[in-house]
Protein backbone atom coordinates (compact mmCIF):
# COMPACT_ATOMS: atom_id res chain seq x y z
CA UNK A 1 0.00 0.00 0.00
CA UNK A 2 1.01 3.64 -1.09
CA UNK A 3 1.37 5.70 2.24
CA UNK A 4 0.40 9.09 2.01
CA UNK A 5 0.75 11.26 4.86
CA UNK A 6 0.02 15.48 6.14
CA UNK A 7 0.91 16.65 9.25
CA UNK A 8 0.17 20.11 10.42
CA UNK A 9 0.94 22.03 12.93
CA UNK A 10 -0.38 25.23 14.12
CA UNK A 11 0.87 27.81 16.44
CA UNK A 12 -0.75 31.16 17.60
CA UNK A 13 -0.41 33.46 20.37
CA UNK A 14 -3.93 35.72 19.57
CA UNK A 15 -5.46 34.25 22.85
CA UNK A 16 -4.15 34.23 26.45
CA UNK A 17 -3.89 30.93 26.33
CA UNK A 18 -2.11 29.83 23.43
CA UNK A 19 -3.42 27.64 20.52
CA UNK A 20 -1.09 24.57 19.74
CA UNK A 21 -2.40 21.98 17.50
CA UNK A 22 -0.48 19.27 15.79
CA UNK A 23 -2.55 16.84 13.70
CA UNK A 24 -1.26 13.98 11.50
CA UNK A 25 -3.84 12.07 8.96
CA UNK A 26 -2.91 9.08 6.56
CA UNK A 27 -4.59 10.21 3.65
CA UNK A 28 -6.86 6.87 2.30
CA UNK A 29 -8.88 5.84 -0.70
CA UNK A 30 -12.86 6.94 -0.04
CA UNK A 31 -14.16 4.80 2.03
CA UNK A 32 -11.77 2.50 2.83
CA UNK A 33 -9.28 2.10 6.13
CA UNK A 34 -6.45 0.08 4.72
CA UNK A 35 -5.86 1.72 1.05
CA UNK A 36 -4.14 4.28 0.57
CA UNK A 37 -3.97 7.28 -2.34
CA UNK A 38 -1.96 5.38 -4.80
CA UNK A 39 -1.43 8.37 -7.95
CA UNK A 40 0.18 12.09 -7.62
CA UNK A 41 0.20 15.07 -9.46
CA UNK A 42 2.85 17.97 -8.92
CA UNK A 43 4.12 20.70 -10.81
CA UNK A 44 5.42 23.95 -10.46
CA UNK A 45 3.59 27.08 -12.66
CA UNK A 46 4.55 30.70 -13.31
CA UNK A 47 0.78 32.11 -13.53
CA UNK A 48 0.99 35.66 -15.37
CA UNK A 49 -1.52 38.25 -13.92
CA UNK A 50 -5.21 38.68 -14.77
CA UNK A 51 -5.86 35.11 -16.50
CA UNK A 52 -7.75 32.03 -14.79
CA UNK A 53 -6.49 28.65 -14.78
CA UNK A 54 -7.14 25.23 -13.87
CA UNK A 55 -4.41 24.65 -11.74
CA UNK A 56 -5.31 20.32 -12.27
CA UNK A 57 -4.60 19.10 -16.12
CA UNK A 58 -6.21 16.11 -15.82
CA UNK A 59 -9.80 15.37 -14.51
CA UNK A 60 -9.60 13.12 -10.98
CA UNK A 61 -12.18 10.79 -10.53
CA UNK A 62 -15.29 12.34 -8.83
CA UNK A 63 -16.12 12.06 -5.80
CA UNK A 64 -13.27 10.15 -4.47
CA UNK A 65 -11.00 11.29 -1.81
CA UNK A 66 -8.16 13.07 -3.44
CA UNK A 67 -6.24 16.06 -1.57
CA UNK A 68 -4.94 18.97 -2.70
CA UNK A 69 -2.23 21.14 -1.50
CA UNK A 70 -1.18 24.46 -3.56
CA UNK A 71 1.51 26.86 -1.99
CA UNK A 72 2.35 30.65 -3.27
CA UNK A 73 5.90 30.86 -3.80
CA UNK A 74 5.92 34.47 -4.42
CA UNK A 75 7.80 36.57 -2.59
CA UNK A 76 6.23 39.56 -2.77
CA UNK A 77 3.40 40.17 -0.37
CA UNK A 78 0.96 41.73 -2.44
CA UNK A 79 1.09 39.10 -4.94
CA UNK A 80 -2.17 36.70 -4.25
CA UNK A 81 -4.10 33.97 -6.33
CA UNK A 82 -7.79 33.55 -6.25
CA UNK A 83 -8.64 30.20 -5.84
CA UNK A 84 -12.27 29.57 -7.31
CA UNK A 85 -14.28 25.74 -7.41
CA UNK A 86 -17.01 25.48 -9.49
CA UNK A 87 -17.53 29.07 -9.71
CA UNK A 88 -17.47 29.75 -5.79
CA UNK A 89 -14.64 32.15 -4.83
CA UNK A 90 -13.06 30.09 -1.84
CA UNK A 91 -9.96 32.94 -0.79
CA UNK A 92 -6.87 33.89 -1.62
CA UNK A 93 -3.67 32.95 -1.40
CA UNK A 94 -0.65 35.60 -1.18
CA UNK A 95 3.36 35.13 -1.47
CA UNK A 96 4.11 32.70 1.01
CA UNK A 97 0.43 31.14 1.75
CA UNK A 98 -0.56 27.47 1.35
CA UNK A 99 -3.01 25.07 1.56
CA UNK A 100 -4.40 21.48 1.73
CA UNK A 101 -7.69 20.63 1.20
CA UNK A 102 -9.81 17.45 0.33
CA UNK A 103 -11.19 17.84 -2.98
CA UNK A 104 -13.51 15.39 -4.48
CA UNK A 105 -14.06 17.11 -7.62
CA UNK A 106 -18.11 16.01 -7.89
CA UNK A 107 -18.86 16.99 -11.06
CA UNK A 108 -17.07 18.63 -14.45
CA UNK A 109 -16.97 22.40 -13.61
CA UNK A 110 -15.50 21.36 -10.27
CA UNK A 111 -11.82 21.93 -11.33
CA UNK A 112 -9.74 24.37 -9.61
CA UNK A 113 -9.15 27.38 -10.78
CA UNK A 114 -6.75 30.34 -9.63
CA UNK A 115 -6.34 33.61 -10.66
CA UNK A 116 -3.18 35.80 -10.01
CA UNK A 117 -2.91 39.18 -9.07
CA UNK A 118 0.03 41.79 -8.42
CA UNK A 119 2.07 40.01 -10.90
CA UNK A 120 3.61 36.55 -12.15
CA UNK A 121 2.74 34.17 -9.09
CA UNK A 122 5.00 31.25 -8.65
CA UNK A 123 2.70 28.17 -7.98
CA UNK A 124 3.37 24.49 -6.66
CA UNK A 125 0.72 22.53 -6.21
CA UNK A 126 0.47 17.92 -5.64
CA UNK A 127 -2.38 15.95 -5.71
CA UNK A 128 -2.60 12.97 -3.93
CA UNK A 129 -5.62 10.83 -5.87
CA UNK A 130 -6.96 7.84 -6.87
CA UNK A 131 -7.38 8.40 -10.71
CA UNK A 132 -8.11 10.74 -13.09
CA UNK A 133 -10.00 10.75 -16.22
CA UNK A 134 -7.18 10.46 -18.84
CA UNK A 135 -7.28 12.54 -21.94
CA UNK A 136 -7.13 9.98 -25.15
CA UNK A 137 -3.88 10.98 -27.64
CA UNK B 1 5.34 34.49 18.06
CA UNK B 2 2.44 35.37 15.78
CA UNK B 3 0.25 33.04 14.02
CA UNK B 4 2.04 29.98 11.90
CA UNK B 5 1.20 27.01 10.24
CA UNK B 6 3.90 23.89 8.79
CA UNK B 7 2.57 21.40 6.76
CA UNK B 8 5.08 18.33 6.49
CA UNK B 9 3.79 16.29 3.35
CA UNK B 10 5.61 12.82 2.92
CA UNK B 11 4.45 10.05 0.26
CA UNK B 12 6.30 6.87 -1.34
CA UNK B 13 3.84 6.98 -4.04
CA UNK B 14 6.89 8.11 -6.46
CA UNK B 15 10.49 7.28 -5.72
CA UNK B 16 11.37 11.29 -6.81
CA UNK B 17 9.04 12.87 -4.66
CA UNK B 18 11.21 14.44 -1.60
CA UNK B 19 7.95 15.56 0.38
CA UNK B 20 7.12 18.87 1.70
CA UNK B 21 7.77 21.01 4.03
CA UNK B 22 6.91 24.60 3.95
CA UNK B 23 5.78 27.20 6.85
CA UNK B 24 3.74 29.85 6.37
CA UNK B 25 3.22 32.87 8.69
CA UNK B 26 -0.76 34.32 8.45
CA UNK B 27 -0.83 37.75 8.08
CA UNK B 28 -2.71 40.45 6.52
CA UNK B 29 -3.82 41.08 2.93
CA UNK B 30 -0.83 41.85 1.35
CA UNK B 31 1.31 42.87 4.18
CA UNK B 32 3.88 41.86 6.41
CA UNK B 33 2.01 42.55 9.83
CA UNK B 34 0.64 39.78 11.50
CA UNK B 35 -3.16 38.87 11.27
CA UNK B 36 -4.79 40.30 14.02
CA UNK B 37 -8.19 38.39 15.00
CA UNK B 38 -9.86 34.56 15.41
CA UNK B 39 -12.79 32.38 16.28
CA UNK B 40 -10.64 30.99 18.89
CA UNK B 41 -10.96 26.54 18.94
CA UNK B 42 -14.25 25.53 18.61
CA UNK B 43 -15.87 22.23 17.98
CA UNK B 44 -19.00 21.35 16.66
CA UNK B 45 -21.04 17.56 17.18
CA UNK B 46 -23.02 16.42 14.42
CA UNK B 47 -25.39 13.39 14.72
CA UNK B 48 -27.05 14.06 11.55
CA UNK B 49 -26.08 13.51 7.90
CA UNK B 50 -27.70 16.94 6.77
CA UNK B 51 -25.72 20.46 6.30
CA UNK B 52 -24.81 22.89 8.97
CA UNK B 53 -23.25 25.99 8.95
CA UNK B 54 -19.79 25.40 10.85
CA UNK B 55 -19.26 29.51 10.42
CA UNK B 56 -22.23 31.56 9.31
CA UNK B 57 -20.47 34.62 8.14
CA UNK B 58 -23.05 37.03 8.63
CA UNK B 59 -23.55 35.93 12.24
CA UNK B 60 -19.92 36.73 13.59
CA UNK B 61 -19.51 38.62 16.62
CA UNK B 62 -16.84 40.64 15.22
CA UNK B 63 -17.59 41.49 10.92
CA UNK B 64 -14.56 39.77 9.67
CA UNK B 65 -13.27 41.80 6.85
CA UNK B 66 -14.05 40.59 3.21
CA UNK B 67 -11.74 38.88 0.57
CA UNK B 68 -8.68 39.70 2.57
CA UNK B 69 -6.31 36.73 4.03
CA UNK B 70 -8.90 34.75 6.15
CA UNK B 71 -7.49 31.30 6.45
CA UNK B 72 -9.33 28.10 8.26
CA UNK B 73 -8.46 24.81 9.87
CA UNK B 74 -10.59 21.84 10.28
CA UNK B 75 -10.24 18.32 11.58
CA UNK B 76 -12.68 15.47 11.84
CA UNK B 77 -11.92 14.53 15.14
CA UNK B 78 -13.99 11.55 14.91
CA UNK B 79 -15.88 11.00 18.43
CA UNK B 80 -14.62 9.76 22.46
CA UNK B 81 -11.27 8.98 20.53
CA UNK B 82 -12.35 6.68 17.83
CA UNK B 83 -11.87 8.34 14.31
CA UNK B 84 -13.21 6.49 10.95
CA UNK B 85 -11.47 6.23 7.82
CA UNK B 86 -14.08 4.90 5.91
CA UNK B 87 -16.79 8.24 6.17
CA UNK B 88 -16.30 10.99 6.26
CA UNK B 89 -17.65 14.98 6.11
CA UNK B 90 -18.40 16.82 3.78
CA UNK B 91 -16.55 20.62 3.88
CA UNK B 92 -18.25 23.45 1.58
CA UNK B 93 -18.47 27.02 1.52
CA UNK B 94 -21.78 28.55 0.46
CA UNK B 95 -23.10 25.01 0.18
CA UNK B 96 -20.27 24.21 -2.44
CA UNK B 97 -18.65 21.36 -1.48
CA UNK B 98 -14.89 21.43 -1.41
CA UNK B 99 -14.10 17.97 0.04
CA UNK B 100 -15.14 15.45 2.40
CA UNK B 101 -12.70 14.87 5.66
CA UNK B 102 -12.45 10.93 6.87
CA UNK B 103 -11.66 10.23 10.48
CA UNK B 104 -8.61 11.90 11.21
CA UNK B 105 -8.31 14.49 8.26
CA UNK B 106 -7.85 17.72 8.55
CA UNK B 107 -7.67 20.68 5.83
CA UNK B 108 -6.53 24.52 6.20
CA UNK B 109 -8.18 26.85 3.28
CA UNK B 110 -8.42 30.38 2.41
CA UNK B 111 -11.97 32.08 2.66
CA UNK B 112 -13.15 35.25 1.49
CA UNK B 113 -15.43 35.79 4.33
CA UNK B 114 -18.05 37.27 2.80
CA UNK B 115 -21.56 37.11 4.36
CA UNK B 116 -22.78 34.84 1.64
CA UNK B 117 -19.67 32.01 1.84
CA UNK B 118 -20.87 30.41 4.72
CA UNK B 119 -18.74 27.55 5.78
CA UNK B 120 -20.57 23.99 5.87
CA UNK B 121 -20.36 20.70 7.00
CA UNK B 122 -22.43 17.73 6.15
CA UNK B 123 -21.94 14.34 7.68
CA UNK B 124 -22.01 11.03 5.38
CA UNK B 125 -24.10 9.36 8.05
CA UNK B 126 -26.15 10.02 11.55
CA UNK B 127 -23.04 8.58 13.30
CA UNK B 128 -21.96 11.11 16.13
CA UNK B 129 -18.71 12.96 14.83
CA UNK B 130 -16.75 15.49 15.86
CA UNK B 131 -15.67 18.48 13.72
CA UNK B 132 -12.61 21.05 15.35
CA UNK B 133 -11.88 24.40 14.09
CA UNK B 134 -10.62 27.13 14.36
CA UNK B 135 -10.64 30.46 11.46
CA UNK B 136 -8.44 33.18 11.60
CA UNK B 137 -9.58 36.83 9.57
CA UNK B 138 -9.14 40.16 9.79
CA UNK B 139 -11.56 42.98 11.57
CA UNK B 140 -13.86 44.69 9.54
Amino acid sequence: MATTTAAVTLTSDLLSDNISVNASTTCMKAGTTADGLDQIEYGYVEIASGTAYDIIGNTPTASKASKLYVKNHSTDETYYISVVLDAQAIGRLYGGDWMFIPANFHDANADVEITATGGTNKIEYALFHEGTVLVAS
Amino acid sequence: MATKATISISSDIASGFGGISEEMTLTQAGTLTDIDSTTGFQIRKLAAASEVDLITMANELVEPEDSQAAKIFIRNIGYRGVTDKSVGVTIGVNSEPIGKLYGGDWMMMPLTTIDADDVTATPETADTVVIEYVMFYEEA
